[in-house]
């Protein structure tokens, strides 16, 4: 997977793979205490469960979801605060 | 294609796997459940290492007897496993990964055992106590999901505590462009894989007819079960945990509406002279299911959630079933001097005898909508605790 290139800042990097569940939503929520909105972070995850987590929680605290894809066994969610 | 690729809605999967689960009563008279087929494997593992299982009362209680393959459920389960597999290789999720800490296996083994333990000390796990237990009227059922909630609650508190977190920490960065995921292209892998099952699957079938001419249906309720938890990652065990963690509940309203709809259709078969299947609502079924809540909150799975995760390559839930069938064997060995005090005096109440069929039909509907209202409410309450604890901040910080 090519590092693509993006239009915006991505002000926070969380590298979360080997993590199992529940651990990378748990992480992902605590992150968002520590940005400031319209802060931006990308995701790494490699559990298959965060498809379920990770987005519906940033839907739930307003955050605005920028990408969410699967290369290989591997997921990258960015959000926005 | 692409959309057989990606995971589906679980509000759309869990409803039918309702169904699927009321077909399935219907079908062989049994309760779609798996703790009492992975408690049998602790039995076959007990005879390999020379016990005598006879001595154990426990094993005649879920009719210990036979061969995975020549059991329904133990048919049902290989069922699962393979079309979890297969699901995993279409939504290209198979990949090996080790636990990344020795926290991480002590909390697989240690919760995978209080898991299989309470499960079985409570008569099922959160299949056969509450998603195809509720739409049983068990009273029992009712218990083991309330006690259930609370286990996972005090399992929330414990996994927060600073041992357990995850220690990879957030980067500040300054960058345009997306980390380059290494993943090796699985696509040859995966397609031979499928290949494999597939003709596993065509294998299987014959077989399982010459040994009972129901088994090959059986074995494709199984596979549709395991292939859609896979699919829709159904996890039970953040329907409860992830209402503590985050006040998510996508896949609590899920399986509510699974059982909205699975309760008719057993309700139906129930009537129509199928036994329901109802255990004792007693003390075992009150610290069982408190004791599974804890567990799979610390495991981070329950059983059908470790099966699909297993079989993902994550290597994490393979010890949560290895915990469970441990677990499991530990409470046959222990039963025969609790059971007299915890389950065998205490009655085994059947709503639907309680409070007349259509008493009962109501009773349960009301039940599960009362579920319903309660996340809801629930769910707004933590929301808003949120929102004045950032404004708290907020104000903090202003002046």
């Amino acid at each position: 997977m090519k590092e693509a290139k993006t239009d915006y800042t991505i002000d926070y990097f969380l590298n979360l793979e080997g993590e199992p569940c529940p651990f990378p939503a748990m992480k992902t929520v605590d992150a968002y205490d520590d940005m400031k909105d319209g802060e931006v972070i990308e995701i790494i995850s490699d559990c298959p469960q965060s498809i379920n987590n990770i987005p519906v929680d940033a839907k739930n605290r307003h955050h605005e979801i920028l990408l969410v894809e699967q290369n290989g066994p591997t997921f990258r969610y960015v959000i926005r605060k | 294609m692409n959309r057989l690729r990606k995971t589906w809605n679980p509000l759309i999967v869990v409803p039918i796997l309702g169904m699927l689960s009321a077909y399935f009563f219907g079908l062989t008279s049994k309760q779609w459940a798996v703790t009492g087929e992975f408690t049998r494997w602790g039995g076959h593992l007990m005879n390999f290492v020379g016990v005598d299982t006879s001595q154990f009362s426990y094993f005649k209680l879920i009719k210990f007897k036979g061969t995975p393959l020549t059991r329904i459920d133990g048919v049902m389960i290989i069922g699962m496993f393979i079309g979890m597999f297969v699901s995993a290789l279409i939504s290209n999720n198979v990949k090996f990964r080790m636990p990344t800490s020795k926290t991480r296996v002590f909390q697989a083994l240690g919760g995978g055992i209080m898991a299989g333990f309470g499960a079985r000390l409570a008569m099922g796990c959160n299949l056969a106590a509450f998603f195809t237990g509720i739409p049983q009227f068990s009273l029992h059922a009712w218990f083991f999901t309330i006690f259930t909630i609370i286990g996972t609650y005090v399992g929330t508190q414990i996994i927060k505590r600073p041992m357990f977190q995850s220690k990879i920490k957030m980067k500040k960065v300054h960058k345009h462009h997306l980390y380059g995921i290494h993943d090796v292209d699985h696509t040859k892998r995966n397609n031979w894989l499928l290949v494999a099952c597939a003709a596993l699957i065509l294998f299987l079938l014959f077989f399982e007819f010459n040994i009972q001419a129901m088994f090959p249906l059986v074995l494709v309720f199984g596979l549709s079960f395991g292939f859609l938890l896979e699919k829709g990652q159904v996890c039970f065990t953040s329907a409860f945990r992830d209402l503590w963690t985050a006040g998510r509940s996508n896949m609590t309203v899920a399986i509510i509406l699974g059982m909205i709809f699975s309760t008719i259709g057993t309700f139906i078969f129930i009537k129509g002279g199928t036994p329901a299947t109802i255990h004792w609502a007693g003390l075992n079924t009150i610290v069982g299911g408190f004791i599974f809540g804890v567990g799979i909150v610390i495991a981070g799975g329950c059983e059908t959630g470790w099966m699909y995760r297993a079989v993902e390559g994550q290597v994490h839930y393979m010890l949560v079933g290895v915990g469970n069938v441990l677990g499991s064997i530990l409470l046959v060995l222990v039963w025969d001097q609790i059971a007299p005090v915890m389950a065998y005096n205490y009655p085994e109440v059947n709503l639907l005898q309680t409070f007349g069929p259509y008493g009962g039909l109501i009773i349960t509907y009301v039940g599960l909508l009362v579920m319903l209202g309660l996340v809801y409410v629930y769910v707004k309450w933590y929301f808003r605790k949120q929102n004045n604890n950032t404004h708290a901040i907020q104000q903090e910080e202003l002046s």
